[in-house]
């Protein structure tokens, strides 16, 4: 029997800094995780926690990490050649047959960038299965900014909107990412999908001005982040009601997000 | 010839068997095993028709060394030492492709070898006490050679212990989830990349073989099940009057293959400093057990203990943590208890589809003792949750005026009482006498507590018993102690937590502790955000978890909630679990008469 508490070695090949507090470690792994699922990883004596994969390539994957904790300092401490343990992938994915030659439109805020970054790739690399990218990324500050090289790649075959939440920078525009929504051209896509994820408040308050611009519940997805003991289903930190987070999300439909209560 | 005979005739031949077929593929066949083969006889008419299209070839391939004179025997064995590297060494194909005797190779998506199959095997073969001795073998666990081998290993000890079904048991999950997993496949790659009929034959031979060997293990039982089974049949359960001396005198021949498990008094070590604390410890004496009151805490800790080491860090290594005990588990438990631990099983073995390692490796080993229980505690309500019966137990006791009542059910218990067991109490005296009676276990058919379960029939209905104002009364009596959940014996949620030997070093392990979503911290992230912010809503979470959402996830008629009343003894608030139940029925009742107004 598989024993599925047990992490494994495995090295690290890169870590790029991204900002002050978030780099983006590459990782040798064979695994083929799906858009928006997340591994567990950890640092024996320090402990583990669920972190998405933003980045994927053969023979390895890529975690962009926000230093907040005990876990994801041990993490910032590590170089290249360092072993790292993990255990995944887990959770579910973003329904992509679903959004393929359709519109869809991403909204992230922060790190919330990280978990669809493989997913906004995935249409990059095949223009041809999808009508139409726009893309809403928000951050605090330029010094906040993510993805600094794939933003300018976006913005060259997708409408990219990069954002700070209150000062002004070259190549960004200013306000909260719910501030844009009402740009987006809704009445010209037939049909289409929304992304939004982020902090809990900001796909709240996102999802609202969705609804607000006739967006169908049916047609956004969040990305749920709760707390994590064991991402298989026992540990019941990330249970809400009935639904199990490390299992049946993070990944939810908004018409299911939204009737889940804390 | 009677059925013990010839179950130890069976396995020896399938060892002999099994030993052989091992030896071949361990390395080149050498001249002295050629020489023996040609002496041996094989069947032209075999039970499956495979084996016996093998044997003819092995025959015909052997006869032929003897027609053709001229060839010195030198001559076969190099031959069929090229066809032996070529077939499972790769040797001399240049796209290096053959018939790998590993079962890893087949079974892991890569192909290679020490996959998953390696550690299992390996652990399986550790777990008979077998080590194997590389310098001698130089090959892997999961070596075809050595699962065979291992087989004949099962066969000896299924023959040296004819009583012992386990070996048995254990024959047949080796067969089942290793060897024909991946050895007609393996097999038929030797037929395909064998040149002589020698290995072609053999490939037959050992694939009809374990084929035909799944049919024997599938019809077959122990001899001393069968004869039990016939008693069975006429008796049915069979229950015993003893006085406590002879109960302790079973008792420790049990000790012997298990670890036994009561409620026991620990004096003065209750909530109140003069109160006594009523919990689950080994004991050694039917005396130790207490009957006359419920127990403070749950059997719970036993399969799945307060802490538990899960891995080991060594280096740039994860080590999984063995069971401490290879013991079995025997546990006096009422059946509410007995019905908490399916809960648990729910959530450890079944939730998400995968099992839990650590539990299951623990709880495989429990067996129950229900003593019977006579109900009339002040707060329990077994009833109204549907736990007050079940039949998942071994035996049961009840704690008569003197003596004891104990009914044996699960017949591999019937040795300790049938006087089988206990040949070594030489003193007359001493000697365990069970006198057979008539006893079946009762159970509890009313309470004192009643409760009557909220009724929450869709979404709109669960909205509105989030949000009931009274929840918000607990944010001023709850503590958040997590008194309640320690208690219960179906709370089963869990932290991690990181140990490190010594600072300086990368030594450590991981742990798993009971946690609680009655603790402040149970949903906090970094920064110290959190999804539940108060006592109040930790408990509507809690009571929702008990009475609503696990069954609407599982099912079954059953709740996370077993009535077993502990956790209202415990709360240092004397806040009742009981009356919230009763409380939110009554509530939601209230509110849907209101709408339909
Ligand atoms: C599905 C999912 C995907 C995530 N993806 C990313 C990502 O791509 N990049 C990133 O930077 N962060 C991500 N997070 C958040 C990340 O898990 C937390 O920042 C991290 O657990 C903090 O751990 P720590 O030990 O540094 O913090 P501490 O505050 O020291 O945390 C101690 C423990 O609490 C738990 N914990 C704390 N915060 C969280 C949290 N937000 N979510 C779950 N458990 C938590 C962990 O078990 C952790 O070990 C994700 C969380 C989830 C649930
Ligand atoms: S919630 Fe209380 S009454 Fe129910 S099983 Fe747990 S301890 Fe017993
Ligand atoms: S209900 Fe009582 S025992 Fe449970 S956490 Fe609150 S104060 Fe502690
Ligand atoms: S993270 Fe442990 S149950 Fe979901």
């Amino acid at each position: 029997m598989k024993n599925i508490m047990m992490p494994e070695p495995h090295e690290i090949l890169s870590v790029l800094k991204e900002t002050q507090a978030e780099y983006t470690f590459r990782v040798a792994c064979d695994s083929k995780p799906l858009h928006g699922q997340f591994f567990m990883l950890s640092i024996p004596k320090i402990g583990e926690a669920p972190i998405s994969v933003s980045g994927k390539g053969p023979g390895y994957v890529e975690f962009t990490i926000r230093k907040v904790g005990r876990l994801t300092e041990g993490v910032f401490g590590l170089k290249a050649g360092d072993t790292m343990f993990m255990r995944g992938p887990y959770g579910n994915a973003f329904p992509v047959e679903q959004f393929e030659n359709k519109n869809l439109l991403v909204i992230t805020g922060g790190t919330g960038l990280a978990p669809v970054r493989t997913l906004i790739n995935h249409f990059y690399d095949h223009p041809e299965i999808c009508k139409s990218v726009y893309l809403i990324s928000g951050f605090k500050d330029v010094d906040a900014v993510l993805f600094t090289d794939d933003i300018r790649r976006f913005k060259d075959k997708f409408h990219m909107t990069a954002t700070l939440d209150n000062t002004a920078a070259p190549g960004f525009e200013t306000g909260l990412v719910t501030e844009h929504i009402k740009k987006i051209p809704f009445p010209s896509f037939d049909d289409f999908n929304v992304v939004v994820v982020g902090p809990p408040v900001m796909m709240h308050f996102a999802a609202r001005e969705l609804i607000a611009n006739g967006v169908d519940e049916s047609k956004i997805w969040v990305s749920f982040e709760r707390k994590m003991s064991c991402a298989v289903g026992k540990c019941g930190h990330c249970k809400i009601n009935e639904t199990y987070v490390c299992l049946e999300g993070p990944v939810f439909n908004y018409v299911k997000a939204k009737e889940l209560l804390d | 010839m009677n059925a013990r005979s010839f179950y130890l005739d069976l396995m020896e031949n399938r060892e002999k068997l099994y030993r052989f077929l091992s030896s071949i593929y361990q390395k080149e066949v050498d001249r002295a095993l050629l020489t023996q083969m040609k002496a041996m006889t094989f069947p032209s008419e075999a039970e499956a028709p495979s084996l016996t299209e093998g044997y003819r070839m092995l025959k015909d391939y052997l006869d032929q060394i003897d027609e053709r004179k001229a060839r010195i025997p030198e001559d076969e064995v190099t031959d069929l030492a090229a066809d032996y590297a070529k077939i499972f060494l790769a040797a001399g194909i240049s796209q290096g492709s053959a018939a790998f005797p590993y079962e890893s190779v087949y079974t892991s998506p890569e192909r290679i070898i020490m996959q998953d199959a390696w550690e299992t095997v390996r652990k399986l073969y550790e777990s008979v006490g077998l080590i194997k001795n590389v310098e001698t073998s130089g090959l892997f666990e999961d070596h075809i050679a050595l699962e065979l081998e291992f087989m004949a290993f099962l066969c000896e000890e299924s023959h040296r212990d004819p009583d012992c079904s386990d070996w048995l048991i254990k024959q047949r999950e080796f067969l089942r989830d290793h060897l024909l997993n991946w050895v007609p496949s393996f097999t038929a790659d030797v037929n395909q990349y064998a040149d002589t009929a020698f290995y072609k034959g053999i490939a037959k031979i050992t694939e009809g073989f374990l084929r035909f060997d799944k049919e024997i293990l599938a019809g077959i039982s122990a001899p001393f099940d069968e004869e039990r089974i016939e008693n069975q049949n006429e008796v049915g359960e069979t229950a015993f009057s003893l006085n406590p001396e002879n109960m302790d005198q079973i008792l420790q021949e049990l000790k012997k293959e298990y670890r036994i498990f009561a409620p026991k008094r620990y004096e003065k070590r209750g909530a109140k400093s003069s109160s006594d604390l009523i919990r689950y410890g080994e004991i050694n004496s039917v005396q130790e057990i207490v009957h006359e009151s419920q127990s403070d805490f749950s059997p719970k800790e036993i399969y799945y203990p307060i802490t538990q080491t899960m891995i080991r860090f060594q280096e740039n290594q994860s080590i999984e943590e063995p069971s401490a005990d290879s013991r079995g588990v025997l546990i006096f438990a009422r059946p509410c208890d007995i019905n908490g631990i399916k809960r648990l099983d729910n959530i450890f073995l079944e939730n998400g589809g995968h099992g839990d390692i650590y539990y299951e490796r623990l709880r495989d080993k429990v067996r129950f003792i229900m003593m019977e229980c006579g109900g009339g505690w002040d707060d329990c309500f077994c009833v109204s949750m549907g736990t007050n019966k079940t039949e998942d137990y071994s035996m049961a006791i009840r704690f008569d005026q003197k003596n004891l009542l104990v009914s044996v059910k699960d017949q591999a218990f019937d040795p300790y009482f049938s006087g089988e067991k206990s040949n070594e109490f030489t003193d007359e005296n001493t000697k365990v006498t069970p006198e057979n009676v008539d006893f079946t276990p009762q159970f509890v058919t009313s309470n004192k507590k009643k409760v009557r379960l909220p009724k929450i029939q869709n979404r709109q209905q669960l909205k509105k018993a989030s949000d009931l104002e009274f929840w918000k009364e607990f944010d001023e009596q709850c503590i958040g102690c997590g008194g309640c959940s320690a208690v219960c014996g179906t709370c089963s949620c869990f932290d991690t937590v990181d140990i490190i030997y010594d600072e300086t070093s990368s030594d450590g392990e991981r742990r798993r502790v009971w946690s609680s979503c009655m603790l402040d911290t149970y949903t906090m992230t970094a920064g110290g955000s959190r999804f539940r912010k108060t006592p109040g809503a930790n408990m509507r979470f809690k009571t929702l978890h008990k009475v609503y959402d696990y069954n609407l996830r599982f099912g079954d008629e059953e709740h996370m909630c077993v009535g077993c009343g502990r956790c209202d003894r415990r709360c240092p608030k004397e806040i009742s679990f009981f009356d919230i139940i009763c409380r939110l029925s009554e509530e939601l009742e209230y509110r849907n008469r209101k709408v339909e107004r």
